[in-house]
């Protein structure tokens, strides 16, 4: 459904995407992984016409989306990473709105707003204005704007940002629905946790690459590791520095498949009254350690899911 | 290409807006209505100094002050933009399936009509409440006023265009309400004007419409005492096209408020 080839963009000298390969089939979820500024939204607002790419092709059941715009832009359902609705129109003047120009009318336009409303719990929520609603409120209406028309390649960018638990659980239970429906799903976020609860595929983009990509069990088998870290108060000791250790300011973490051990064997070369060490943390085989692994660097998560 | 069935989509939802929100428009009416209470009966001296011995203030003040407040529609044209921008809907509406053209026209024409039915009130308020008289064809107003709308409406567009932040536009509409309401003959007759701001009139809208407007109102003309004015109104409505259409950039970043 959506085939991504060789995609380059730069803002001025920096470079947002620098040759991003991608295909999302019919009936799939894309976890688009990696920290704030890694690419991801740049890449989406490419792929849905909001700019133009310096080089490469995106192809959208197989049109070209760069060139044809209008053309792709029936297949897709967009929902970008700002909430964005009209506060003074209620929810159902919003949806009225953007399916009215996605071509909807009549009987069928108000069969699909009941319909997405009922999907994300919008239906009691209808007459009330955009101004009166809660964050979360918001965000599922943001979401339930992208799905009027049955697209068949969804792109949400970060779409709980901000969302309360309640909102998360319905977004994630109605991505894998889309996808169960034929659906091709990418679904850019920067919360690890989000895409293995999916159990979508998973392409890891960092500086403008895609530098890992798979399901995320193999992608587990294939790079991640299970490790000890251990955190110090001020700078990490020339004792904890072994072989394969990677340092992140007062962290570090080592790789091994037996963390016990390997702390049984470190713990006894540091002087604990001296070296400020402050915690010990045994690390399970997961999407964070695959990143770890290949880029050497941790997930930068710099922002925490609500609660 | 233009939909008409996408256009009327936008149409219906920039007036579901403007419904939701009318006290802009309200001013629109109101405002000029008060002041032609306060001004009217000051504007008769200058008027029979300009040689118009039976005029009684109403064909200097109704028009003035119509014209004046027109100029909110610069406002009214720039929020449309700037308010998508503050309310983030500004890349799910470009990322749709409407054009720019199609986005750029849904927005412009309400405000051309909500212009147009301004002056429609003001001048029925100025006949009926404030014995405005009217001695050339009332008809020839049309193209005028449509024109000045117009005019008004595409300085919208390119204020739009050429400012980064909500805040600037708004300072240049207010700026272009004072300025050229004052200079083009709005605020007071042209003939009371010191000699430099008469000179520099003809570059204001507010003169050419006001000069449409005294042909047909004190010197009882028809279709062709507004030919002039409203072929520069125009010519200036052609001018703010272009630099609309140079400078509008849809995918750049604007500051809806701050």
């Amino acid at each position: 459904m959506l085939e991504v080839e060789g995609l380059h963009k730069a803002y001025g000298a920096t470079v947002a995407l620098d040759g991003v390969d991608l295909v999302v089939p019919p009936g799939t979820v894309l976890g688009l992984l990696g920290p704030n500024g890694a690419g991801k939204t740049t890449l989406v607002s490419i792929a849905v016409g909001l700019r133009r790419p310096d080089a490469g092709t995106v192809k959208i059941d197989g049109i070209d989306a760069v060139r044809h715009r209008r053309r792709t832009g029936r297949l897709i359902g967009f929902a970008p990473q700002e909430t964005g609705i009209y506060p003074p129109l209620t929810v159902r003047d919003n949806l009225r709105f953007f399916a009215g120009l996605a071509g909807l009318r009549g009987r069928d336009l108000r069969d699909r707003i009941d319909d997405v409303a009922g999907a994300l719990g919008l239906s009691a929520l209808l007459d009330r204005r955009g101004s009166e609603l809660s964050g979360g409120e918001r965000r599922r209406v943001h979401t339930a704007i992208a799905l009027l028309h049955r697209p068949k390649l969804v792109l949400l960018d970060e779409p709980t940002t901000g969302a309360d638990v309640r909102t998360r659980g319905e977004i994630l239970q109605l991505v894998r629905g889309l996808a169960d429906d034929g659906s091709a799903v990418v679904y850019s976020t920067h919360y690890l946790h989000e895409v293995e609860e999916l159990d979508a595929h998973v392409a890891f983009i960092d500086h403008g690459r895609i530098v890992a990509r798979g399901a995320v069990d193999d992608l587990i088998q294939e790079y991640g590791s299970s490790g000890l870290e251990l955190t110090f108060d001020r700078h990490v000791p020339s004792a904890a520095r072994v072989d394969g250790a990677i340092v992140d300011g007062t962290r570090v973490r080592i790789p091994t498949s037996d963390p016990a051990g390997t702390a049984a064997q470190l713990l006894p070369r540091f002087d604990l009254d001296t070296a400020g060490l402050r915690g010990i943390e045994v690390v399970r085989p997961s999407l964070e350690s695959v990143y770890l692994s290949v880029t050497g660097r941790r997930y930068a998560q710099t922002v925490e899911p609500a609660a | 290409m233009i939909s008409p069935r996408r256009l009327v989509v936008i149409l219906a939802h920039e007036l579901r807006l403007a419904r939701r929100d009318p006290l802009p428009i309200m001013v629109l009416i109101v405002f000029p209505v008060i002041n032609m209470a306060f001004l009217k009966p000051a504007f008769r001296p200058a008027l029979v100094q300009g040689g118009h011995q039976h005029a009684n203030g109403a064909e200097q003040v109704v028009p003035g002050q119509a014209a004046m407040t027109a100029f909110f529609l610069v406002s009214l044209v720039t929020f449309a933009f700037f308010a998508e921008h503050g309310w983030e809907t500004w890349d799910r509406l470009r990322a749709s399936q409407a054009t720019s053209a199609e986005i750029v026209i849904g927005k412009a024409l309400p405000r051309l009509a909500i212009g147009v039915a301004q002056f429609v009130v003001i001048l029925s308020v100025g006949v009926f409440l404030f014995d405005l008289h009217i001695r050339g064809a009332v008809l020839a107003f049309a193209p005028l006023v449509t024109a000045f709308c117009l005019c008004l409406i595409l300085l919208g567009v390119a204020v739009t265009a050429v400012c980064r932040t909500a805040q600037q536009a708004n300072s240049f509409s207010i700026l272009g309400m004072v300025l050229f309401g004052a200079i083009g003959g709005a605020l007071v007759p042209l003939n009371v004007l010191p000699g430099w701001a008469r000179t520099i009139a003809p570059v204001t809208p507010t003169y050419w419409v006001m000069r449409g407007f005294r042909s047909v109102i004190l010197d009882g003309q028809g279709i062709g005492g507004v030919a002039t004015p409203t072929a520069v109104l125009l010519a200036m409505t052609a001018v703010f096209t272009v630099v609309a259409l140079l400078r509008l950039r849809l995918d750049e970043t604007k500051v809806g408020w701050a």
